[in-house]
Parts: C-alpha cells; structure tokens; sequence
C-alpha cells in the first residue's frame, strides 16, 4: 500500500515537473528573439533564401567567343552553330586570341573556340580540321555547360561532313548513317531531368538546417538554463531537486512540436511554391522525419548540457553547418571524401537524413528500400538520448534545489 | 592625436588582458579555425572521384557487349559494380543508394554492328546528385564515343582506307581541348578557397560580436568608454586591433592551406591576395560592430550576423553562378564580401588574371569599412546609457 502511493507520488511530481518544462521551454523559446529566430523562423528564412537563390535552377546562355581566322562560310556555320546551342552564346567574335584573353579577364566571356585559318579548306579537301576550345575550368557550372555545348556541337557538325563525304563516294543513305553513327548514345537523367540545382542541392540542405538550427538553438536554451540556474528554480516544493526523464522528455516534445509545424509547411508548401521534387508516400516521410528529428533533438539536448552560457552553442556550433553538409556526401561526391572522415561523419543524423531524405522525396524510394537509414536513425535516437538522460542527470546533480529562492 | 592614440593604447592594453583571460576568444579566434582549415584539407585531398558505381544491364552478353561495358568500366569515375537482369532491379538499386546509374545495353547490340546496322546503347544516370551525373555522363559518353570510333575505324578499313585516312573521315572535326586554370578540374582546387575563407568570415563575425556584445552584456561597456577617456573611435580601434591582427595572422595561414596543402596554383599575384585578405577580414569585421551597434544585444546579434555570414557561400557564385540567378537575387549578392573575395581569388589563384581585374572587387570590400563610420554615434549611446547593458 505504501509503495503504491509512493510510486503515485513520484508519478505525480513527474507529471508535475513534466508539465512546469514543457510551460517553461515554450516560454523561453517564444519570448526569446534570439532563440526564436534560430528554432523557428531560421528554417523558414534559409530555406527560402536558398531557394531563391537557386530558383532559376540551370545555367543557359554562357557567353563564349569565337576567334574566326577563317572567315569562311563553314566556319560561320559552326559559329551559329555554338550561338544556338542552348547553353551557350557567341557574345564576341574578337580578331586575335589577344583580344580574347582580355575579354576573359574582365568576365565578358567564359570560353574561347579558335578556328585557325585553314579550316574549310581541310574540311573541303577531305582531311582533318582542327578547332581550339578554351574552357574555363574555375567555375565548374561553366565549364561543364560550356564544354559540353561545343563538343556536342563540334561533334554535330562533324557528323554531318561525314555523312556528306560518305554519300559523295557513293554510299547509300542507310549505310552511310551506319558508319556516321554505329552506336548511338542516349542518356537519360532520372529523378531531376533538367539537372537543376536547387532540386538537387535544397533537400541536403534543409535536412542540415534542421540538424543544425536544433542544435544550436536547443544549445541556446540549455545555456541559458544553466546561466540562470533555472533547474534549480523550476524544482518542484518538496523534492531535492528534478528529475531527468520528465526534463528530457518535456523538452523533447516541445522542440518535436514546433518542428512538426515548421518541417511540414517546408515539406509541402515550400517544396510547392518551388516546385521541388515532391516523390514518396507521404507515409514514408512521416516515417523517415519521426525519427529523424528525433535523433537532432537528442542530440541536442545532449550537446546542449555542454553549454554554461547561452551563446556558446552559436558561436561553437554555427561554423560545423558547411562541413556537416558536405560530410552528407549529397553535394560533395562521396567517393571524393577520404573514407575514414565519411565514416566519422556518420555520427550525425544529418548524414543518414540527407541520404534517405533524398532518396524518398527526390527518387521515390518505399519504407523498405530506406529501411537500413530508417533503424539507424532510431538507433541514434535512443543512444542520444540516453546521452541527453546522462548529461542532464550529470547538471542536477551539481545543482540541487534553492530552498526558498527568490523569483 | 596623441591622446587618441594613447587612448588607443590603454583599450588595447585592457583588451589584450581579456583575450587571454577569456578561452572562448581561444577556441574562436585560434583553435576552431586551424581545425576547420584541416578539415577541409583533408576533405579536399583526393579532389577528385573515382569508383562511382554503376550497373549494367547487358540484355546482349557478347563479346562486343562486354567490351563496351569494360570500356565504361575503365574510365576514371565509373566502377561497374553490378551486373543485373532488367531495369526493375536498376531501379531498385538506384532508389536503395547503391548505384547511381544504369547502362542497358540491348539485344542484337554485336549483331547490329557487325551487319552495318544502328544500335542504341542508353545509361540512365541520376540526377539527384548533379555532380556525380556530370561526372558520370561524361565519362560514359567518352567511353561510347570511343568504342564507336573504334566500330567505325574497323568499318572504314574494311572498305580499303588507310587508318589515317578513316581517322580523318569519322572525325572531320577535330579538338584540342585546353581546360584553363584548373586543369585536372580538381574540386579541392576550387573549393578550398571558398569554404576556408567562410570560416575564417563566420569567426571574425562571431568574435567581434561577442568582444563588443560581452561588454554590453556584463555592464562593463562604461568601463570600456572610460578607458578610452570617452572617444569612441579609439575605444573601437584598441578593442578591435589585437582580433584583427590574430585573423589576419589566421588568414595568412589559411592561404598557406590552400597553396601549400592542397595545392592550389598560384597563378597571379600573392601581395593582392595577402591585401584582399586583410580586407576581407577587415570588411566582417565592419558588419560586426554595425550589428551589434544597431541591435545592441549580444545574442541576437550573433543569431542574425551568424545567419547572414552562412548565407554567403551560395550568393557568391561559386557553385551556382551568379549570372544565372533572378536578377533581384543578382544584386543581393553583392552585399556579400564574400563574393568580391572569391573574384578575387578566382582571379589571383586560378586565372593569373592581371591586377586590375581585382581592383573593383578590392574596392568594394573596402566600401563595408564605412559601416562602424555611420554607427559610431549609436555605439557611444549603447556604451553610455545604462539601459542598454545586461540585457540578455
């Protein structure tokens, strides 16, 4: 009898305590502009500033210049070819590769095709015609729009002298498209066919803004908890200080809350109003986001018993954003990391998140082809937060109740 | 002149004592930087990928179909990783992460050449991940274009050419690519010096905030006026001295990251990196006393200036060119320093670009110094009046 109102007693002051944390965390969230604007509006303003940035999503019209010592009517025909190529435009025709250079300088053009003086005259009398491409390579956008247009377009237009040449000997129609081209090549690019770059890049970045605005702003609280020592003045009358399972969970639940309204209006709205990817069950992302903001959020309250003053967590945090990013492996091509700090970087949610993420909105993918992400991240979920547990339990201890505080 | 720059003297002395006194200006201004540097050394290290996995759908198995696959399987990028029996497996594979594209080659693929027939070789490359697919389509396109050109050499010496004369046929236009300044299209050689740079410019952000918001928040800001005998300009000049002078010193070692460790050329002149540098620095440094003077609150200002410094990566231009971006989003980006600094970069590093081209930039940075200017009337009422200090 007595251990049963013992345990009530304890269930009592947890749901106390519980209910004073979850009181006390959205008031520090939402009367708090500085965590205000990292828990709440930082997602909402990056992913739209982003966006916007990236909202023309492909890069068209390069201008590049063509030096013409030819000056012949082939010559001209490749130059127009080059101009109607979507991706690139003959901005100048300069005279010399002088000329040229300068204008590369001063950023008027970001490739140069010389055609050297004996062009046609090699093309006509049946030999090979040299063309010169000058790519500029510190810009990968560029260089990769910019060289692909003119090998296309070289490649083109040296099909169709092949084509002619063949005819001329006497060959038939067939037969001469059969040695112009005996294989032909067609690609396909799946999931993103215009190769956008918000498409591609804005799903990785979101899912390390949530990581890291969480991270940061959960860091801000906790700081500022400890600042002010509000684990000693939020103790319930009576008890000797609080305890950490209803700590942990009433925080847990508050940040889960005010992420669920911001990551479903990101998810859907935004992704609307961009027109980004929208693929997989909307099952499945439940079931992937569940446990993904779960494992920032323990995470955060984890790292956030590191903080003894409210803005470390900004000033210690806001820098790992970029490198976590590319650690995710989906704007930095994975193969190109050193494997031993990709495999360091798979302590982050956020690395699994964007992988998965990725795959469901932008591929499709079911809950079974993402399932191995899906259980990591409950994994980390529960080791998280058994670290949260710890490092909580870790600051009570060294902060027992004041007994007839002030406030 | 004397007494300010005497007054100068005093804050820096007073300065000096906090930095060291304070481990948190060791970790910003020290510490954190040098790690995030090796970090992103060692991440650019390899600079390029290789083995991207593929698989192929090879609906022909003969000896010609397997020597297209093997050429594709050659090439730098590409590593055939799987074979596999139709698309619906492909296309699992894909969704799983396990490859990123799929080469089918078709039935009669032998057959169609051998009998002077076209036949259509397809990959499907994703594009979830446009890097790795323009990486992928190129290397898979050379491959096809070679083993073509191989068919056609065959096909054309059969008819009695001699191997130059069919060269010279399949291939009437010849190119000499030259890739400029980067030759090996190496990544780290490009991006290196853009996410060092964004570190070093997200602790200078942070640490002239905290070193001015500090004051204000431990009510010490009076005590900080009352060194510099009530000039503004030299309670500023002596606080922010000894931080400017440590990052400076940080971004001379960053160039040495990025020209010793990864290995990025040289191409032009180092003394207008060396003066860019210091105006890079000088020019956050400019936007962090304008955000704390305005906001006058430690912890907000350190939200909004961190939040404004990560933006700049991606309206700088470096891996979304800003020429492609809406024209509203083409004149936000040139309120970053950040973008200046990279033409800069670009120019100096990879181009060899003359001098002059980087003159504008250089001036535009310096255009930023002016902020602490405007503010500094509400930087002596922040330090003055008592209802600014210890908010939180």
């Amino acid at each position: 009898m007595n251990a049963f109102s013992r345990l009530g007693r304890q269930l009592a002051s947890y749901w106390h305590q519980f209910r004073t944390v979850i009181a006390g965390e959205y008031r520090a969230i939402f009367t708090d502009p500085g965590v205000l604007l990292i828990l709440v509006f930082a997602l909402l303003i990056y992913s739209t500033l982003y966006s916007l940035a990236y909202g023309s999503e492909v890069l068209r019209n390069v201008p590049i210049g063509v030096v013409d010592e030819s000056r012949t009517s082939s010559s001209r025909m490749l130059t127009d070819a080059f101009d109607a190529g979507p991706n690139t435009v003959v901005a100048y025709e300069p005279t010399d590769m002088k000329e040229a250079e300068r204008l590369f300088f001063d950023r008027k053009i970001y490739g140069v095709v010389y055609i050297p003086e004996d062009y046609e005259r090699r093309l006509l009398g049946g030999s090979q015609a040299n063309v010169a491409l000058y790519v500029d390579a510190s810009y990968f956008l560029m260089y990769r729009q910019v060289f692909q247009e003119l090998v296309t377009t070289i490649g083109r237009t040296g099909a169709m002298v092949e084509f002619q040449r063949l005819i001329a000997r006497g060959a038939d129609i067939p037969q001469a498209t059969a040695v112009t081209q005996p294989v032909i090549y067609q690609a396909e690019n799946l999931f993103n066919p215009y190769l956008g770059y918000g498409s591609f890049v804005m799903p990785a970045i979101i899912i390390v803004i949530i990581q890291q605005t969480m991270l940061i702003g959960i860091g801000m609280i906790g700081g500022t908890w400890r600042e002010f020592g509000l684990y000693r003045k939020l103790c319930p009358p009576g008890r000797r200080r609080m305890s950490t399972l209803p700590i942990v969970a009433g925080k847990a639940l508050v940040y889960a809350s005010v992420y669920a309204v911001t990551s479903l209006y990101i998810l859907d709205l935004h992704y609307r109003l961009f027109h980004f990817p929208m693929n997989g069950a909307a099952g499945t992302v439940a079931a992937f986001m569940i446990p993904y903001l779960l494992a920032c959020i323990t995470m955060g309250i984890a790292v956030s018993t590191l903080f003894r003053y409210r803005e470390q967590s900004i000033m210690l945090l806001l820098w790992t954003s970029i490198p976590i990013l590319m650690l995710s492996g989906a704007s930095f091509p994975r193969e190109a990391i050193p494997e031993w700090l990709y495999a360091l970087g798979q302590v982050f949610p956020s690395s699994h998140g964007v992988n998965a993420f990725i795959r469901i909105r932008s591929m499709g993918a079911s809950f079974a082809e993402v399932l191995p992400e899906i259980r990591t991240l409950w994994i980390m979920t529960i080791v998280y937060g058994a670290m949260a547990c710890f490092g909580i339990h870790r600051i009570l201890r060294r902060e027992p109740c004041e007994r007839g505080g002030e406030e | 002149m004397r007494g300010y720059l005497q007054d100068t003297y005093d804050v820096l002395c007073r300065e000096v004592r906090r930095l060291v006194r304070q481990p948190m200006y060791w970790l910003l201004l020290v510490v954190l930087p040098l790690v995030s540097f090796a970090f992103f050394a060692v991440l650019f290290r390899e600079g390029v990928a290789r083995n991207i996995p593929v698989a192929v759908l090879d609906e022909d198995r003969t000896a010609l179909s397997r020597k297209a696959a093997q050429m594709i399987d050659e090439t730098p990028t590409v590593l055939v990783a799987y074979g596999i029996q139709d698309m619906a497996e492909g296309e699992r594979m894909m969704r799983e992460g396990r490859i990123a594209a799929v080469v089918q080659i078709p039935e009669f693929f032998e057959k169609n050449i051998l009998s002077n027939r076209q036949t259509t070789l397809r990959a499907y490359i994703s594009g979830a991940n446009i890097s790795v697919n323009g990486l992928l389509s190129k290397d898979i396109q050379t491959a096809v274009t070679t083993f073509a050109a191989g068919i056609q050499i065959q096909l054309l010496t059969k008819q009695g050419l001699t191997e130059r004369q069919a060269m010279a046929q399949l291939m009437p236009v010849r190119f000499d690519r030259h890739v400029l300044f980067n030759p090996y299209i190496n990544y780290g050689y490009y991006l290196s010096p853009s996410f060092m740079p964004m570190m070093l410019m997200i602790f200078t952000v942070m640490a002239t905030i905290f070193t001015i918001g500090t004051e204000l928040k431990h009510s010490t800001a009076g005590e900080w006026l009352a060194t510099a005998r009530g000039s503004v300009g030299a309670a500023l000049a002596g606080k922010l001295l000894p931080v400017l002078t440590v990052l400076f010193l940080m971004s001379l070692v960053m160039l040495c990251f990025i020209f010793g460790v990864v290995g990025t050329p040289l191409n032009g002149s180092v003394w207008v990196l060396v003066a860019s540098s210091l105006l890079f620095v000088l020019s956050y440094q400019a936007i962090g006393i304008f955000m704390i003077a305005v906001l006058s609150n430690l912890r907000l200002a350190l939200s909004l200036g961190g939040g404004y410094s990560v933006l700049a990566f991606t309206f700088s231009g470096l891996t979304f060119p800003i020429m492609a971006m809406w024209p509203a989003m083409r004149v936000v980006s040139r309120f970053f320093p950040f973008t200046y600094y990279t033409d800069v970069f670009v120019d100096q590093a990879l181009r060899g670009a003359p001098v002059r081209c980087s003159l504008p930039d250089m001036g535009c940075m310096a255009l930023f110094i002016v902020l602490p200017f405007l503010c500094l009337p509400r930087l002596r009422r922040i330090c003055t009046d008592k209802k600014f200090w210890g908010r939180l």
